[in-house]
């Protein structure tokens, strides 16, 4: 956990005033204690990447937040996923052969459909 | 290592801010953190990246175009200890913004709240199953505990009502198909049929039987057995009973929740199997004395 002026220090283009306004937002989520924000790790990367994203790639704040929502959602259906394959990797591999079959039958079925339409 | 300019694809004349407009454009389209899991993308940005840490500069620039440094002369200094927010937001664990972002703060649900929602929908009890069973004609009147061996190989022990009708169904909670996902499971229905028997009709809580007697026994009167569905009892032939004289037996008959209902016994007066000539010979001779028209009687012409 870092302070507000650590993280400002650390990172070369960030100014506090954008910053309260990212948190404002809701775009980080550092921890509060009184008037003091703590952040920690992954507050970090997501401060850096979204000051890459709007003073490097000049991505505008009113773009950023659509960016950021749609890339949240990514990185959490891709956990999901990734706990739904843990869970399947779990399982016999008579099971893990059906649900694959089932997966390559359906993509068949699809692509038959899209031809065919 | 490509050549920088060919990979922000600008010519070597390109302004500085002609660079910086391509670069961003590149950026934009291959940034690993709004790419993840696609590695042609992250090569790709690292190109870029590294291009314009060359040309992006005007010092560099000038030093590269000069032949100084080469195209892998990238002097950002290598940066392998520092995360990545696409390694944070994959793999670490519990990672506070893998949430579904409504713009107005994180929301809990996520897919799993569809995919399992999903089968949370698919919870269901399991279906009812039918059964057909039959039941001995006293057993339905005097209720009664009983295994059955139903069709499809299930046993069941099954109490019987007393007073049970023809036709009724008894539901058995939970004896049907089993639920899925947790779900309880489906009743058994078992409609119960009652034999017919050989001396005893039923109506309603009534129970009607006939009963044999002698002429003397019709004529005299006696204490005859006789079989209810709670057993024998005797009962009493009063002097002077004929043939379809209907005597009661109060509460012999079918339990139901207002009461037994009766026993209605009809006599039939039996004349011996044998024509015997004393007993042909005395009727003839009374009947001579005391003659009588039971048709008459009946209400027919004679």
């Amino acid at each position: 956990m870092i302070s507000e002026s650590e993280l400002v220090a650390m990172i070369a283009l960030l100014e506090s005033e954008p910053l309260r306004r990212w948190i404002d937002l809701g775009w980080v989520l550092p921890q509060q204690d009184n008037a003091t924000f703590y952040f920690d790790d992954s507050d970090v990367v997501r401060v850096q990447l979204i000051c890459e994203l709007h003073y490097e790639l000049q991505i505008e704040e009113d773009s950023l937040s659509v960016v950021l929502s749609l890339m949240d959602q990514l990185y959490t259906a891709r956990r999901s996923l990734r706990e739904v394959l843990g869970a399947i990797e779990a399982q016999p591999a008579e099971v893990q052969s059906c649900i694959g079959a089932l997966i390559k039958s359906r993509r068949a079925e699809q692509a038959a459909d899209i031809s065919t339409s | 290592m490509a050549d920088p300019y060919e990979a922000l694809g600008v010519t070597r004349t390109a302004t500085q801010d002609d660079i910086k407009k391509a670069y961003r454009r590149l950026a934009k389209k291959s940034h690993p953190d709004l790419h993840p899991g696609d590695k042609a993308a992250e090569a790709r940005f690292k190109e870029i990246a590294s291009a314009y840490d060359i040309v992006g500069d005007d010092k560099k620039r000038t030093r590269f175009d000069s032949g100084e440094i080469d195209s892998s002369g990238s002097e950002r200094p290598p940066q392998p200890d520092q995360e990545t927010y696409r390694e944070h937001a994959e793999s670490h664990p519990g990672f506070k913004y893998s949430r579904q972002w409504n713009g107005s703060g994180p929301s809990d649900d996520d897919l799993f709240a569809e995919l399992f929602g999903a089968h949370q929908r698919m919870r269901a009890r399991g279906s009812d199953v039918r059964y057909a069973v039959s039941v001995d004609f006293v057993e339905a009147i005097v209720g009664g505990r009983r295994r059955f061996v139903l069709p499809d190989g299930k046993a069941l022990e099954i109490t019987i009502p007393a007073g049970l009708k023809e036709g009724q169904t008894l539901r058995l909670r939970a004896q049907g198909e089993p639920g899925f996902g947790g779900a309880a499971a489906g009743d058994a229905l078992v409609e119960i049929h009652i034999n017919p028997h050989p001396t005893f009709r039923r109506e309603g809580t009534t129970i009607r039987s006939i009963v044999p007697v002698t002429v003397a026994e019709a004529m005299a009167g006696a204490k005859v057995p006789v079989v209810t569905v709670s057993g024998e009892v005797q009962l009493t032939v009063p002097r002077g009973s004929n043939s379809g004289t209907v005597l009661r037996l109060r509460g012999k008959g079918v339990p139901s929740k207002t009461g037994h209902g009766d026993h209605l016994i009809e006599l039939r007066v039996i004349l011996p199997s044998h024509p015997d000539d004393e007993f042909v010979q005395t009727i003839t001779q009374w009947e001579a004395n005391h003659p009588y028209n039971p048709r008459e009687m009946a209400g027919q012409k004679s």
